[in-house]
C-alpha cells in the first residue's frame, strides 16, 4: 500500500512537472499572441540537441544549461519574426500560424536529422546517481526536475506579476490596440513571449534528454501532451495549463498503476473529452484571453 | 496661436475602402477641439489614424511640426500624442493599479509619474479607492476613468478622448464631464469626439462636424450655433 502510493505520488510529480515546463511556453505563446505554436515540440528537440552539443565540446554542464536556453531563446525570436510576425493582422491568423509554423517544424527536424543524424543520443543527467525514497528506487535526474520545474515556474509567474516588463506581456495579451496606445513596443513583446517560450522549451527538452534517448523526431509527442495540457487547463492564462500539467500527471500516474500504461491514454482522452463538454473553456480557463 | 496638430488631405481607411477622404483640419489654434457626427462616418478612424493605429493611405498629420503620418503608435506616444480609446476596450485583467502604471511606460511619462499618478487621483479620487480591483469588476463609467487616467499617466502634450461619456447614465456622465473639464482648466489640450453638443460646446469653441469621412462643417470661435442648425448639419435642410 505504502508503495502504491509513494509510486503514483512520485510519478505523479514527475510527469507532471515535465508536463508543465512542455506546456507552460505554448500556454504564453497562446494567450500573448493567440496563436498556437506548433513549432513547440522541436524547440524542444532542438534545445536538447544544442545541449547535446555543447556538451560534445566539453562545456562544463552548468554552463551548457543557461547556456542552450540563451541560444534557444534566440532561436524563439527568429522563429517569431520568420514565420510568426509576418502574419499578424491578417484574417485566419490561428489558422495561418498552424500552417507556418508546422512548416518551420518539419524544416528545423529535418535540419537536425541533417546536422546530427538519427543516431539515439542522450544527455548527462543533471545529478548523477540513484536513491531510494519511501521504499522505491528512483533517480536523483528525476529529483532535479521535480525541484527545479516549480522554481522556473515561480520565476515565471513573479517576472509576469511583479516587473513592469511581465505587466507589458500581460497587457499585450488582452488587447494589442490599448497596448500600442500606452507606448509599448508590441513586436518586441511578440518576440520575447516566444524567446521566454522558447527557453523554457529547451529546458524541457533537457528534461527529457536526461532520462531517455533523443532523436530528431523526439519532440512530436511532448507537442501533443502540451497541446493536450493547455486544452486541459484552460487557454485563458498560464496558471490553469501548469495546474492541468499536474493533475494530468497524477491522473496518469493512477491509471498506468492500476490499468496499466497501456490503457492511460485511452483513459485520458476520455475524461479529456467529457471535461470538454461540461467546461469548453478548460478546467480554469475563463472566455478571455489573457497572462498569469 | 499656430495650430499643435495639422491635418492636410488626409486619406484613410481599412482593406480596400477609404473611409476618410482627403479631409483637412487645424487643431489647437483656439484651444479644444469638439468632433461630431453621426456614427460610422470617420470620427474613430480620424483618431485612429492620427495616434497611428491606422495607416494614413495620404497627405499629412505634423504634431508639433514633426510629420507623424504612418510613424509608429509608439513614437507618436513618445511624442506626448495621447489617445484614450473607449473605456470598454481596456485591459480586463488588469487592476487600475496595473493600468495606470502602463500608462507610465514610456521613458518620458516614467520621469514624471509620481506627479501625474497625483494628478490622476486628483481628478478620479474613485480610481484610489479600488486601486487593486480589476478592470473587468468595474462599471462602464469608472472604466472610462480608468481609460482617461491611463492617458493623463502619459504625461500628455494633447490628449484625445474618443467618446468618454458613451453609453454612461446621467449622473455619471456629469461627474466625467466635469473631470474633463478639469483636465482641460489643468492646461492639456483636448480633442474630443462626443455625441453630446452641448457638452462639446462648453468644452470648446471650436467644432468640426465629420460627415462621409470630410469635414462637413467647421464651427469657429465667435460663430454661434444652435439646435436647428446642427440638426440641420445631420439631417440636412
Amino acid at each position: 500500500m505504502m508503495d502504491a502510493a509513494s509510486q503514483i505520488l512520485f510519478g505523479g510529480l514527475f510527469q507532471g512537472s515535465l508536463y508543465a515546463m512542455m506546456a507552460v511556453g505554448l500556454a504564453l505563446i497562446w494567450t500573448t499572441i493567440g496563436v498556437f505554436n506548433f513549432s513547440h515540440g522541436v524547440m524542444m528537440m532542438l534545445g536538447a540537441y544544442i545541449a547535446w552539443q555543447l556538451n560534445a565540446w566539453s562545456i562544463p554542464y552548468f554552463i551548457v544549461l543557461p547556456l542552450a536556453m540563451i541560444i534557444m531563446a534566440g532561436a524563439g525570436w527568429l522563429l517569431q519574426a520568420s514565420v510568426v510576425r509576418p502574419m499578424i493582422g491578417r484574417p485566419n491568423i490561428v489558422l495561418v500560424v498552424v500552417i507556418t509554423t508546422l512548416a518551420a517544424a518539419s524544416l528545423i527536424e529535418n535540419g537536425a536529422l541533417e546536422i546530427w543524424g538519427p543516431r539515439s543520443k542522450q544527455l548527462p543527467t543533471l545529478i548523477a546517481g540513484n536513491t531510494e525514497i519511501f521504499g522505491i528506487g528512483v533517480s536523483l535526474h528525476q529529483i532535479a526536475i521535480i525541484v527545479i520545474t516549480p522554481i522556473i515556474l515561480l520565476a515565471l509567474w513573479l517576472f509576469l506579476n511583479r516587473t513592469r516588463l511581465g505587466l507589458a506581456l500581460r497587457a499585450v495579451a488582452q488587447n494589442e490596440d490599448a497596448s500600442l496606445l500606452v507606448g509599448l513596443n508590441v513586436t518586441a513583446l511578440y518576440g520575447l513571449a516566444f524567446a521566454i517560450a522558447a527557453a523554457l522549451a529547451a529546458l524541457a527538452g533537457i528534461f527529457m534528454g536526461g532520462y531517455r534517448f533523443m532523436s530528431p523526431v523526439m519532440g512530436a509527442d511532448p507537442l501533443l501532451k502540451a497541446l493536450i495540457v493547455v486544452v486541459f487547463g484552460g487557454l485563458s492564462n498560464i496558471s490553469g495549463p501548469i495546474f492541468a500539467a499536474y493533475l494530468i500527471g497524477f491522473f496518469e500516474a493512477i491509471c498506468s498503476y492500476y490499468f496499466g500504461l497501456y490503457w492511460t491514454p485511452a483513459l485520458l482522452f476520455a475524461v479529456l473529452i467529457l471535461m470538454l463538454m461540461v467546461r469548453p473553456e478548460g478546467l480554469f480557463g475563463s472566455r478571455a484571453r489573457g497572462l498569469a | 496661436m499656430t495650430p499643435l496638430l495639422e491635418i492636410e488631405n488626409l486619406t484613410a481607411g481599412y482593406g480596400r475602402i477609404d473611409v476618410l477622404h482627403d479631409l483637412t483640419m487645424a487643431i489647437g489654434k483656439y484651444g479644444n477641439v469638439g468632433l461630431f457626427g453621426p456614427n460610422g462616418h470617420g470620427k474613430t478612424t480620424l483618431l485612429r489614424a492620427i495616434s497611428g493605429l491606422v495607416r494614413a493611405r495620404g497627405g499629412s498629420i505634423k504634431f508639433n511640426g514633426t510629420d507623424i503620418a504612418n510613424q509608429s503608435a509608439r513614437s507618436i506616444v513618445g511624442l506626448g500624442l495621447i489617445h484614450s480609446s473607449q473605456g470598454n476596450r481596456l485591459f480586463p485583467d488588469l487592476t487600475i493599479g496595473e493600468c495606470l502604471a502602463l500608462g507610465a511606460y514610456t521613458p518620458r511619462a516614467r520621469a514624471e509619474e509620481e506627479v501625474n499618478r497625483e494628478r490622476t487621483l486628483k481628478i478620479f479620487p474613485k480610481l484610489g479607492e479600488r486601486w487593486r480591483q480589476k478592470v473587468r469588476t468595474l462599471s462602464g463609467g469608472e472604466r472610462q476613468m480608468v481609460s482617461i487616467g491611463t492617458a493623463l499617466m502619459s504625461s500628455p502634450r494633447m490628449l484625445i478622448l474618443d467618446e468618454p461619456t458613451l453609453g454612461l447614465a446621467p449622473k455619471i456622465k456629469e461627474e466625467l464631464c466635469r473631470a474633463v473639464l478639469d483636465i482641460s482648466a489643468g492646461g492639456i489640450p483636448l480633442v474630443v469626439v462626443e455625441q453630446d453638443v452641448e457638452f462639446l460646446l462648453e468644452l470648446s469653441q471650436h467644432l468640426y462636424l465629420i460627415n462621409h469621412g470630410q469635414v462637413a462643417a467647421e464651427i469657429k470661435p465667435g460663430e454661434t450655433m444652435d439646435h436647428s442648425d446642427i440638426m440641420a448639419l445631420y439631417f440636412g435642410q
